[in-house]
């Protein structure tokens, strides 16, 4: 970026203060009338001028705030629009276009914080939008120019989740050059795309397009594969993170274990097998699936009895009963989270009798049992007698588009077409099954989509019925009966079947809430519980932590092609800090006024960022400018008043607590009514 | 600390509760023997119940609410005046009433432009509704406020319980429907807590097709189309049947009326249909505990003297006190 001449501020001369308020279209200048505030604001000490545009952010709007900085007419900026989080950035970067201290900007939400929330009362708006700009521009008055500071991105990313999206970005990221760290809480790579049979509606098989990226991002050479791994903590800012990475015990010697598999083979144990979903067991000594990357065994310890079986067939002498977790310290300049989704827990829905009823699976289940490698060798079989189902309900939206509490109110957005999908897959080798799907409405909005559902509707036979399943019991043969209203022909109907899917919708991680902890994300995190991104249209992968961004399924409910989507966009981020090499931290750090500071050392254990050292020499506290956040926890903690803040000392805070309490700031003792 | 959570479960709420206990149409009418097993059981567990002086019918939901709102609303806030009145909660033992009151009392504290109608025309007759009563069932009494847990260290028997018959549960439909106002933890589907209950007398609860299914009586049904309202008695019937039911358990005046006459009406009317007549006794869910808690059979009202006639029980309960060993 080329450095532009700034104007020498001292922070000491009179402000001239120009006042710009914004109309956002009709979302303030349709509740407020502006021209008026902007004769109120030309009332107010300092104030060169008031000034008013449809459109504040736009080019012709950043325009005039340069051209009147460039006059010289005014030295402090004060804009009344919308949210600071919308649009701070943009207006200070035209102050510093213009020579101007991007610091000696002031932004009052008079969007947000009025007229969007107060639309029906106009003499009240108006009212809330006079205190807002009053209150700008008496922080404006003391505003100090400050400088950015700038610091060094390591170039290495952190992907946490190795599904379709951890896997993506990761190799996007080595390929350009950067050292990825992937952490993998899992002995295997692949996620839920793994588990999956086929993808819609190419119908590509899903391992034949995912083992290959699985193989190849193990074998890259700028990616460091840790599976069966955690991050324990996080510390550090944009470009300079460190990481704890906790390394699950294998019980294996990862090194020695060449995959042969007479572990398992000899193991006598038999315990529920996660990536079957409980429909297969596995072996205490296993291999999640024959494809899994890395190809090395792991012992399930929670289910070993250490028989000692293993220890005395393994040809490499690789058992290790006594492996004891181990943990990395790695250093970062970005950070990815891919950690994806649970499936919804169909027994909530207790309607549909999931764990009740033998013969009632769910989607995933399917799909394993749809899967070549799955339980079954790919023959669908019926759990309750194994018989091959020639009649199957799907019923969609289950755990999605449920408003009573025990679902998630919004669509979880792959569920019409894995289900089509399925559908169509067990056609083409049971010619004769008879099929049917409830629906509540079908969302096939991608490319390719709709073509795909209603081809399976008219050359599949495949029968879409337009209702929610009421309730389902099971008879005698254990067939299930379904219960339901045909809402387009207004007919009841109940239909005897041999197997029953339930089209379950995506969750977020049940451990969402510690991952956000972690990495420091908890304030993203939105109603419908999955992590939040910056901006829902503009910053899509980007979260509110600088330097940390967000791909797939953690953000929400998505298909395969707009998470490869996302982690490609998140890679591209990831690239451009880490390409460019530096980037600037906000100068709203705290400092120590060393004639000040007593040496009582109360605000270093208070700091949540570790930022506060001890100088022994000096006897004082010392704060790292570029560790600290600016949170000014210490600021109100120092009993002897000896740190500041930039840009939010109390000499700037104090004249806005007054202005709002005060009518008239130049007669300070008249109050308000 | 395992001791202490023990004891603790063990005693009862320090404070007494109170209850004002609202009867309805149906049980002063038809069955009173449900309240008199009602009170000698919360007798038994300390809860005092108080008469309502002056309540009238709930209004039925499916009567009165199909026909006008309004009216609707204005009686039942009129009933739950009475216990705003003596400064309790209204306990009540059908799940007719249960709806419509809480329903009512739902409406009137979301509804202001309702509340101020309906408080209008209770003006009229110096009365005033003020939403300071909660409705419950005596079921969610039991089950939420003093536990399963608790009643069964009351039960006379403990493990080795004489009573051990298979349960035919009818939960009702206003028990458990809408879900969102009722205390069930959002659960419609498949709930389990009135199986909870029975259960600590000793008994067996059987899980048989559509247990959820209505009675048939409910809505009007019974009124407007009673061979239609008995179809579904007679599929109820044969569903418990088919699972080998020793005793119908109800929590519904109205739905015990259904499967206690219903059955000597099905085996008239559908008498082609049916492969055999139905004579499955019925008992209210608080006869079955007070049995548990020791309380004398007669007390009860499973007793009926040999000399009345035209009077319930319908379908004699003899069988089912023979095989608990209760001489009837």
């Amino acid at each position: 970026m080329e450095d532009i001449e700034e104007i020498e501020m001292s922070g000491r001369e009179i402000p001239k203060i120009g006042v710009y308020i914004c109309w956002c279209g009709i979302n303030i200048g349709g509740v407020v009338d502006v021209p008026k505030l902007c004769e109120y604001a030309e009332t107010l000490p300092n104030v060169t001028f008031g000034k008013e545009y449809k459109f504040m952010c736009s080019d012709i709007g950043q325009s005039m705030i340069m051209d009147d900085i460039k006059e010289g007419t005014i030295n402090r900026v004060v804009v009344a629009s919308c949210s600071p989080r919308m649009h701070e950035l943009t207006f200070r970067r035209a102050c510093r276009e213009a020579g101007l201290n991007q610091f000696l900007f002031e932004q009052a939400n008079i969007r947000e914080h009025c007229t969007w929330v107060t639309m029906d009362d106009v003499p009240g708006a108006t009212k809330i939008a006079k205190d807002h700009i009053r209150m700008a521009i008496a922080k404006a008055q003391k505003l100090k120019p400050l400088k950015v500071l700038k610091v060094k991105v390591e170039p290495a990313t952190l992907v946490v989740g190795a599904g379709i999206a951890g896997i993506n970005a990761a190799l996007d990221l080595g390929n350009s050059g950067y050292k990825v760290y992937l952490v993998e809480k899992t002995p295997t790579v692949g996620g839920h795309m793994a588990q999956l049979d086929k993808t819609f509606p190419t119908m590509d098989c899903s391992s034949c397009i995912t083992t290959p990226k699985m193989s190849e991002v193990a074998r890259n050479p700028n990616v460091e594969l840790l599976t069966y791994s955690t991050v324990e903590s996080l510390t550090g800012y944009v470009g300079n993170f460190q990481a704890r990475i906790k390394k699950n015990p294998h019980y294996i010697d990862q090194k020695l274990c060449t995959g042969c598999g007479s572990c398992a083979e000899s193991c006598p144990i038999e315990c529920p097998n996660e990536f079957d979903l409980g429909m297969k067991p596995k072996k205490a000594a296993y291999l999640s699936f024959p494809q899994a990357v890395p190809g090395q065994y792991t012992i399930d310890m929670n289910h070993c009895i250490r028989c000692g079986i293993c220890e005395e067939v393994c040809p490499t002498g690789a058992i290790r009963y006594d492996d004891k977790p181990e943990y990395i310290d790695i250093t970062i300049g970005t950070i990815i989270l891919a950690t994806g989704y649970d499936p919804y827990d169909a027994t909530r829905m207790k309607q549909y009798g999931f764990g009740i009823y033998p013969n009632v699976v769910t989607a995933l289940q399917m799909e394993r049992l749809l899967s070549s490698f799955g339980p079954t060798g790919g023959k669908v079989r019926r759990p309750s007698d194994l018989k091959e189902p020639e009649t199957i309900v799907f019923i969609q939206c289950v755990g999605s588009r449920e408003f009573t509490g025990k679902g998630r109110k919004y669509c979880s957005r792959v569920c019409c077409m894995y289900a089509t999908k399925q559908a169509r897959s067990y056609k083409e080798k049971h010619p004769k099954a008879k099929i049917y799907i409830f629906y509540i409405d079908i969302r096939a909005f991608g490319k390719g989509y709709e073509e795909f559902y209603n081809d399976a509707g008219k050359n599949y036979g495949i029968v879409f019925i337009r209702g929610r399943v009421s309730e389902v019991y099971e008879t005698e043969d254990h067939n299930i009966v379904v219960r339901a209203e045909d809402t387009l022909i207004q007919r009841q109907l109940e239909l005897e079947v041999d197997l029953l899917v339930l089209s379950i919708g995506l969750e977020p991680r049940s451990d969402i809430d510690d991952i956000a902890r972690i990495f420091n994300v908890t304030a993203t995190k939105t109603e419908d519980g999955f992590l939040m991104e910056a901006h829902p249209k503009l910053r899509p992968v980007d979260t509110l932590t600088d330097g940390i961004f967000v791909a797939g399924t953690v953000v929400g409910p998505k298909d395969i092609p707009d998470t490869v989507s996302q982690a490609k966009a998140a890679a591209s981020s990831a690239a451009t800090l880490m390409a460019r090499g530096e980037v600037e931290i906000e100068p709203y750090y705290s400092t120590v006024l060393d004639f000040r500071c007593a040496g009582c050392k109360s605000c270093i254990g208070l700091c949540p960022y570790k930022a506060i050292t001890f100088n022994e020499l000096k006897k004082i506290a010392v704060i790292n400018e570029i560790l600290c956040k600016g949170c000014g926890t210490c600021v109100a903690a120092c009993p002897s008043k000896a740190i500041v803040q930039n840009h939010f000392g109390d000499d700037q805070i104090n004249p806005i607590i007054e202005t709002a309490i005060l009518k008239k700031i130049n007669k300070r003792e008249v109050k308000v009514e | 600390m395992n001791q202490k959570k023990k004891t603790r479960e063990n005693e009862m709420p320090p404070d007494k509760m109170k209850f004002a206990l609202f009867l309805g149409c149906v049980i002063p009418n038809r069955y009173s023997f449900i309240e008199r097993a009602t009170k000698s059981v919360f007798e038994k567990l300390n809860i005092e119940l108080i008469e309502m002086d002056g309540a009238s019918c709930c209004p039925a939901p499916g009567v009165f609410r199909g026909f006008d709102i309004d009216t609707w609303l204005v009686i039942g806030a009129r009933n739950i005046t009475i216990a705003e009145e003596l400064g309790v909660d209204i306990a009540l033992m059908c799940n007719g009433c249960y709806g419509s009151l809480l329903e009512v009392n739902h409406t009137l504290k979301t509804d202001k432009k309702k509340k101020k109608m309906v408080n209008e025309h209770l003006a009229k007759i110096g009365r005033e509704y003020k939403g300071t009563s909660k409705i419950r069932h005596v079921i969610d009494i039991l089950y939420n406020d003093i536990g399963a847990e608790r009643i069964k260290q009351r039960t006379k028997y403990g493990r080795k319980s004489p009573l051990n018959l298979k349960l035919g549960l009818h939960y009702g439909c206003h028990l458990t429907k809408p879900s969102d106002i009722r205390p069930w933890n959002q659960e419609s589907e498949r709930p389990t807590f009135f199986d909870e209950l029975v259960e600590v007398s000793g008994c067996k609860s059987l899980n048989y097709k559509d247990k959820f299914l209505c009675c048939g009586a409910g809505g009007g049904v019974r009124g407007a189309f009673k061979e239609l309202s008995l179809d579904y008695t007679r599929e109820k019937l044969e569903n418990m049947t088919k699972a080998g039911v020793d005793v119908i358990i109800t929590a519904c005046p109205f739905c015990h009326l259904q499967l206690d006459l219903g059955q000597v009406e099905v085996n008239n009317i559908f008498k082609d249909k049916i492969s055999a007549p139905f004579n499955i006794p019925v008992m209210y869910f608080t006869q079955l505990l007070g049995l548990a808690l020791g309380i004398d059979a007669e007390e009860l009202g499973l007793i009926r003297s040999p000399d009345l006639k035209g009077v319930p029980p319908f379908v004699p309960l003899k069988p089912v006190l023979k095989k608990i060993g209760i001489k009837g």
